[in-house]
């Protein structure tokens, strides 16, 4: 196991009668950018939080290198962090928010530079934190987990509230810092936001681990047998189809989508039927369909138990 | 638990050398913290100068008539010295020795706890001359005393039972104060030297006592007036050994029976009886101790001190709570995940950045101060000038810039445990400011209560005056006289400020950031 990695172990936190993570176990491997997803309330930042050792998990473990967070002598060399770009004070110049941190660690000055460029953040750093943007907060934000120079990073919904702009930025970003070799976990609570940058996924609910697995083996498992079909004649395709045991939806107004038969099966059955139609194929999910189907019963009950504390 | 394995990667490895976090680094990071934000340097300057400001003020508006020639003390002291004397010249060595039978109020009032008879060498009848006496009081048994500042406890006998035997043998500037229940077994209380004692003193018999004080107080104002008291003392087998030019026992009013003080200015003067039996009845007034009713001139150069602790209390809370507001303190701690070494780091800024910025303000306001209250009268001799290097200036200067450090420590430590910068101010400010303020309004004995067991006892070290537990003094707040000694005050603060901190610390290690 390389040092440069994440490790949670059966971690469990409660919060008076919440249990904001029940049982959570995953990796972050070097060289990789790994997707931490749910919806608000799934206990991602309680995890993040539980590693970089603000928070004590009530049982299991989370280590960084190996050890846990707290027995780090060098903290900021060995993570960086961003769990909220809000938290600057207004007052305080950029460039001196990372300088103080860069004093704690002993870091060279010039390291406040360097990171200030590779953000962008030159001249924005010279005014005080109360007039930033949004954007400029999250610029910072990162600046301040590179001073260490770390090989992990972990960014708590680094593109939220970002303009398109920022949030293509941020994932060439972020594809660079992993193609360094470092072990990069970022979280979101929408999928598309991780579409193209994420290489593995973690995807949790109710503070349950849903799915940790490679970005390519979910979109082909949420793609699953089904097959896209394009045709004019959409009422004669479907009766047709539903006949020989499919299972037909419809996705627009000439689209449907089929599951329960392979393509080629569909090409015959519909030649032989004398359906036209214009266009087969295996249908390609989209990152945000394999989400909302693993989350779909966490959602679910998520929203039950909301209804039910509203009520209660 | 991947269901892929993971393509072989190089791990990233920084180029930077591993620097060790130290605990000055962390200092460092905290000072840069608190110089980066103009409002809390801003809120430095505003505290010492408001309060050197207020202190001017302060001073303006206290004067004294000071128009009494006071008397003085050997070692300088503004004292009480009249009583009424029976006495005779001694050349040389010699002893005298008295039997007190009875002392008892002769003004219809209850008799002072200090009153006193007894025996006295005295350089001469001037007021404030240098003496050594023993002498048995009312309410504190037998006591040695010599030149108005000194004191020692002889035993515990007590004249409403029995009579006690007194003596004082003078040897060279030495002087022995004995003391017997039965005129033949002597134990020695306490040998004094007068310093450059002439060949010839006066020696005899005294009766004096503390005038009566009475004391009203209620909110906004005090009213404390002393007048009164007469005494009278029995002795017998008054006897000198010795060599003495005057035959015959004389009596005499040293410093007219009234000294400056509050009291009818005509009143009776003392007198001397002397029965066939050779039983001195001696009647008198006045008293030999020091001079408690003065102005304190140390004390009264600090009243910004009063203004300037808001600003510490502020900027102590904001130092940490500014942090707890923004999610700021989950970066402090990522970046250094010891809590207990963060709480050490910025109790050092805030207490090293206060007293540095406190400590000119407060020498500034003594010295700006002092020169408005000799501009109001209080002049030496009656007022000495103080040094600003010497006791009990310095210590005042020194410790009013600690009071000030302290506190801003207290409102860390607070503001670690609150978490929110209004619970925390007013909780430092309620347990610092209210119980002076309540001091003015509340019963002497809930006030000086209050100014021991809560964070305003610290006023205490910006005390000049001395004051004697031999001496009755109704030590009131509003004018200036706190309950405890200077430094005692002081280490009640810094006891509060230590729990804070521990207490902070407690909750740090306990709690999620």
């Amino acid at each position: 196991m390389s040092d440069a990695t994440i490790e949670v172990r059966n971690l469990r936190k409660r919060f008076g009668r919440t249990l904001a993570v029940d049982g959570l176990s995953f990796t972050v491997e070097p060289g990789t950018v790994t997707g931490f997803v749910g919806p608000n309330g799934a206990g991602k930042s309680t995890t993040l939080r539980t590693i970089l050792g603000l928070d004590a998990p009530d049982e299991g473990e989370a280590l960084v290198g190996g050890r846990p967070y707290r027995a780090l002598r060098t903290p900021l060399l060995e993570v960086g962090a961003l769990l909220d770009a809000a938290a600057l004070h207004p007052s305080r110049r950029g460039r001196d928010h990372l300088r103080w941190l860069a004093h704690s660690h002993g870091l060279p000055a010039h390291r406040v530079d360097d990171v200030l460029e590779q953000v962008g953040m030159e001249q924005a750093a010279r005014r005080r934190a109360g007039g930033y943007s949004l954007g400029m907060r999250q610029r910072l934000g990162i600046a301040a987990a590179l001073l260490g120079d770390p090989p992990v990073l972990i960014l708590d919904e680094p593109v939220n509230g970002l303009d398109p702009e920022g949030i293509q930025w941020i994932r060439t970003f972020l594809r660079r810092l992993a193609a360094e070799g470092r072990a990069i976990l970022v979280s979101s609570h929408l999928m598309s936001e991780l579409e193209d940058t994420a290489d593995h996924l973690v995807v949790i609910g109710r503070g349950r681990l849903i799915a940790d697995r490679a970005v390519s083996d979910l979109l082909a498992a949420a793609s699953g047998d089904r097959v896209a079909l394009r045709t004019e004649a959409r009422t004669e395709a479907m009766q047709l189809l539903a006949r020989e045991g499919a299972t037909v939806a419809v996705t627009g107004p000439d689209t449907l989508t089929v599951t329960g038969l392979t393509a080629r099966r569909t090409v015959e059955l519909l030649t032989e039927g004398h359906v036209p139609f214009a266009e087969v194929g295996a249908h390609r999910a989209t990152l945000e369909e394999a989400y909302m189907e693993l989350t779909r019963d966490a959602v679910e009950f998520a929203a039950a138990a909301a209804d039910d504390e509203v009520t209660r | 638990m991947t269901t892929t394995s993971t393509p072989t990667v190089t791990p990233y490895r920084s180029q930077l050398h591993p620097a060790r976090a130290g605990f000055l680094r962390l200092l460092r990071a905290e000072w840069t913290k608190f110089w980066t934000v103009r409002a809390w340097l801003l809120v430095l300057a505003i505290a010492a100068v408001v309060t050197v400001v207020i202190s001017q003020l302060g001073a303006s508006g206290s004067s004294t008539s000071g128009n009494v020639e006071p008397t003085l003390a050997p070692d300088g002291t503004v004292v009480r010295d009249s009583f009424h004397f029976t006495h005779r010249e001694l050349t040389g060595d010699g002893t005298v020795t008295v039997r007190v039978t009875a002392l008892e109020s002769a003004d219809g009032r209850a008799l002072e706890p200090w009153a006193k008879a007894g025996l006295i060498v005295k350089e001469s009848l001037e007021p404030g001359a240098p003496y050594a006496a023993v002498l048995a009081t009312p309410g504190h048994g037998v006591r040695t005393q010599w030149n108005f500042t000194h004191d020692t406890a002889g035993g515990a006998s007590d004249l409403a039972t029995a009579p006690t035997w007194l003596r004082l043998t003078r040897a060279g500037d030495r002087v022995t104060a004995y003391e017997s229940a039965d005129g033949r077994t002597w134990s020695e209380i306490k040998d004094v030297r007068l310093e450059s004692l002439p060949r010839t003193v006066h020696v005899g018999a005294f009766v004096a006592t503390p005038m009566h004080q009475i004391l009203r107080r209620s909110f906004g104002g005090t009213s404390e007036t002393a007048g009164g008291g007469v005494v009278t003392a029995s002795f017998d087998r008054l006897a000198l050994r010795g060599t003495s030019a005057t035959p015959a026992w004389t009596s005499a009013d040293v410093g007219g029976g009234v000294p400056n003080g509050p009291g009818p200015q005509d009143a009776e003067p003392g007198a001397t009886k002397l029965s066939p039996t050779g039983v001195y009845t001696l009647t008198g007034r006045g008293d030999i101790a020091p001079d408690e009713t003065l102005g304190d001139t140390v004390q009264m150069s600090f009243q910004g001190v009063f203004v300037g602790i808001l600003f510490m209390v502020a900027l102590g809370t904001l130092f940490v709570t500014s942090e707890y507001k923004r999610g700021l303190i989950r970066t402090t701690f990522t970046a250094t995940p010891s809590r207990t070494k963060v709480l050490a780091a910025k109790t050092v800024v805030i207490a090293a950045v206060t007293f540095a910025v406190a400590l000119p303000a407060t020498a500034l306001s003594f010295t700006l101060a002092q020169s408005r209250l000799r501009e109001n009268g209080f002049k030496p001799p009656a007022f000495p000038d103080l040094s600003l290097m010497e006791a009990p200036a310095l210590r005042a200067v020194v410790g009013s810039a600690a009071l000030l450090s302290l506190v801003a420590v207290l409102a860390l430590g607070v503001g670690v445990v609150l978490r929110t910068s209004a619970g925390a101010i007013a909780t430092v400010v309620v347990l610092v400011i209210l119980p002076q303020i309540l001091a003015f309004a509340l019963p002497l004995p809930a006030a000086q209560w209050l100014l021991r067991v809560t964070p305003a006892a610290a006023f205490a070290i910006q005390q000049g005056a001395t004051y004697y537990p031999f001496v009755d003094h109704n030590c009131l707040p509003e004018s200036g006289c706190y309950p405890m000694t200077p430094v005692s005050g002081l280490s009640v603060l810094a006891a509060y400020a230590l729990a804070a901190l521990l207490l902070a610390a407690w909750s740090l290690r306990r709690r999620d950031a």
